[in-house]
């Protein structure tokens, strides 16, 4: 049973430590737009801004570069930076487009990132990042079929920026913004899948 | 600009190349226009506009004033124009922005030429006549602001109902005329992306674009034009332009006539 | 307000004017996220007031010497339309009294936001009155309310507001602009709905112990339908989401 929340909505009467709920008074409220899950015991957040975690795989733009130090916008209220390594051997310019992994977060917003790949030319689109596992997909199946049908290089950030490149960008774009908005609907691969079916020839 | 705009833009540009753009309009295609007109019941006028993702919003106020000393039988038109902090996040809280000026007085400069409102039957009696107040509010931005302020101030001022003035004083709560529209302007704004001349464009396109040109048209006459940005055109594209401009007219009016109940 | 100038009669058979009961509220809609841009957005039509709010943020606080590394900052901006009144042209951008409400309204957020969420960031809420009849703060806290909840961001509560007061000898709720202008007191609340905990109360005029605590009970009981209102709202966003043409 998964019920639609409100901030201030009880979701236990019992004091649960979980992410995006907070404790008053012995239970336990949300603290966003959301469902609760009880059996998980788990509140999940319908918007909002990306909360990093080790390991995320981002992508982002190079804003600035130092020395020995580049500084990367995540689209994120925080600041996000690149050091190399002494044994690393990267360049980047201003404007260049990289993926890269969380190595660490640094006081309360500084994110460190490593282990960064450049992404050539394309474009990218931004897309609500608690929408991202959506268009991921289970096992990467939706992320994949959008790839398929419009032939594009697709490189999904988990903190809401996508990189695509060649092939039916538009196709890949629509798609991809139509499981943006039906995020909450059941059978979404089925019908994104119907989508590219319908609109590649054109 | 933001980073990620500096990436779409390089990307709108390699489109255009090839001659598509971001959304698969052709190069002379409108988006979709939606108008509701009389929104706003307490403005004596009011129309929103829809242009794809740009909303405009444009209200019309009657104030009694005295007219200008060199047209003492004759009223006023004012147009104002605001890009709302809520519109877009590069918009900024503030004192009016020049592109918000700008933006005004273009609008502003079609209706006025090509004599839309009838300023003589503004006048209500010796040293009073209407000052016509349009406001342009920007709700929400993705581009061509030109031609959809245009579209929203003159569905509003067709529905501008004239309040009653009785013993000398404006009764508000009782409206007793059209206010007396005698011609129809819309305009057509043109970015030029990679040599190409594209019609309404989006924020995006404007972003990758190095010169931009508004052209204000009726029926029969081009009544204003405003060439933006630092890049140019030729004598020949303006005038082809220009023919696109004439064409549209005629499907916008049409769209803008329809609007209003 | 209490002026006895040319004051019309606003009850009449012991009614309003617009034929409410004392404790009734006009009728309210609120649509969730009407706005393409914005992060989080609200569109309220009580009675004849309608009033758009939008959210951006949680972004990177600017200028940076105004961020707070602990927490997040609130910025917000309430304004009334040149043409939202029903009296003459007015004019553009936030005179004394909507930068007073802008300030009171941030003060709500910065209470039921969970600042320290989003340290070094800043959220703006922009709250336009497109058209005023009276009570366009309660109005304009109420839609911007929801907005901040469909922008996702972290609040320990859905705040709303109501106006209540005096005319003549009656306590009533939800006071209309010619209501506004000759009653003997008008008291905007803002409560946070989880303890009814108020976080804006503003009042001048003339009201007595008793009257106070009428009113302000008659409030938070009016309020339980603002509320509603506002998680309707949330709920047809999403349910409604799926619907939407590309």
């Amino acid at each position: 049973m998964r019920d639609m929340i409100i901030p201030g909505d009880m979701v236990s009467d019992k004091p649960l430590r979980i992410a995006n709920g907070f404790i008053q008074n012995g239970k336990t409220y949300s603290k966003v737009l959301g469902v609760y899950d009880a059996a998980e015991r788990t509140i999940i957040p319908l918007e909002g801004s990306w909360m990093p975690r080790l390991e995320d795989s981002v992508v982002g733009i190079i804003t600035e570069a130092r020395p020995k130090v580049y500084i990367v916008d995540l689209s994120y209220f925080g600041r996000a930076l690149l050091i190399p390594g002494k044994y690393d051997r990267y360049e980047f310019q201003p404007g260049d487009i990289i993926s890269a992994l969380i190595k660490n977060i640094e006081g309360k917003n500084t994110i460190i990132l490593e282990d960064p790949k450049p992404l050539e030319g394309g474009t990218i689109l931004s897309i609500k990042p608690k929408k991202i596992p959506r268009v991921i997909g289970k096992k990467s199946t939706m992320v994949r079929q959008i790839a398929e049908y419009s032939g594009t290089h697709i490189v999904v950030g988990m903190n809401g920026l996508i990189w695509l490149k060649d092939g039916n960008i538009a196709l890949a774009t629509e798609a991809l913004l139509k499981v943006e908005r039906e995020a909450h609907l059941s059978g979404l691969t089925d019908t994104i899948k119907n989508f590219l079916e319908k609109n590649k020839s054109e | 600009m933001e980073a990620i705009d500096i990436v779409k833009t390089s990307y709108i540009k390699e489109l255009i190349a090839k001659g598509i753009r971001e959304d698969g309009r052709k190069a002379n295609e409108f988006r979709k226009i939606e108008i509701v007109s009389g929104l706003i019941k307490n403005a004596e006028g009011s129309a929103q506009v829809d242009l794809g993702a740009t909303r405009v919003l444009a209200g019309v106020k009657l104030n009694l004033d005295e007219p200008m000393e060199d047209t003492p039988n004759q009223g006023n038109l004012v147009v104002s124009a605001e890009l709302l902090p809520l519109a877009s996040a590069s918009y900024e809280t503030g004192p009016p922005s020049p592109d918000s000026i700008e933006l005004a007085r273009v609008v502003d400069r079609g209706i006025r030429h090509a004599k839309c409102v009838n300023l003589e039957s503004l006048f209500v009696e010796e040293a009073k006549a209407w000052t016509v107040y349009v406001d342009l509010y920007v709700l929400n931005y993705n581009g061509n602001l030109f031609d959809a302020g245009s579209i929203a101030a003159m569905s509003a001022l067709l529905s501008t109902e004239v309040p009653k003035y009785e013993d000398g004083k404006v009764v508000r709560e009782e409206r007793v005329s059209k206010l007396k529209i005698d011609n129809i302007i819309t305009s057509s704004t043109f970015a030029k992306v990679g040599g190409k001349s594209l019609l309404d464009p989006t924020a995006n396109e404007t972003n990758a674009a190095y010169s931009r040109v508004t052209i204000a048209t009726d029926e029969k006459y081009v009544r204003a034009m405003q060439k933006g940005m630092s890049g140019g055109f030729s004598a020949k594209e303006i005038e082809e332009l220009i023919e696109v401009a004439f064409n549209n007219h005629k499907e916008q009016k049409d769209i803008i006539k329809k609007s209003q109940k | 307000m209490g002026s006895s100038l040319n004051k019309p009669e606003l009850v009449v058979d012991g009614k309003r004017l617009d034929g409410r009961r004392f404790d009734e509220i006009r009728d309210l809609k609120i649509t969730a996220a009407p706005l393409k841009n914005a992060d989080g957005s609200a569109y309220i039509e009580w009675g004849n007031n309608r009033i758009l709010a939008a959210v951006y943020g949680p972004k990177e606080a600017t200028p940076r010497h105004l961020s707070d590394p602990s927490k997040a900052i609130i910025k917000c901006r309430y304004s009334m339309a040149p043409f939202s009144g029903l009296s003459e042209h007015g004019r553009s951008g936030p005179n004394r009294r909507a930068i007073e409400i802008s300030k009171v309204i941030k003060e709500v957020f910065e209470n039921v936001v969970v600042l320290s969420d989003f340290p070094g960031s800043e959220i703006d809420i922009f709250i336009e009155v497109l058209q005023g009849d009276g009570g366009t703060r309660a109005a304009g806290l109420t839609a911007a309310s929801v907005a901040v909840a469909s922008a996702g961001i972290h609040m320990r509560d859905l705040v709303y507001a109501v106006s209540a007061g005096r005319i003549d000898e009656h306590i009533a709720v939800d006071f209309t602009m010619i209501e506004d202008n000759y009653s003997d007191c008008d008291m905007p609340i803002a409560v946070a709905p989880r303890n009814n905990e108020i976080l804006l109360l503003q009042m001048d005029g003339e009201m007595t112990k008793e009257q106070m605590s009428e009113a302000i009970s008659m409030a938070l009981e009016a309020g339980k339908k603002v509320n509603v209102a506002q998680r309707n709202a949330l709920k047809e966003a999403y349910a409604r989401a799926g619907e939407e043409k590309n």
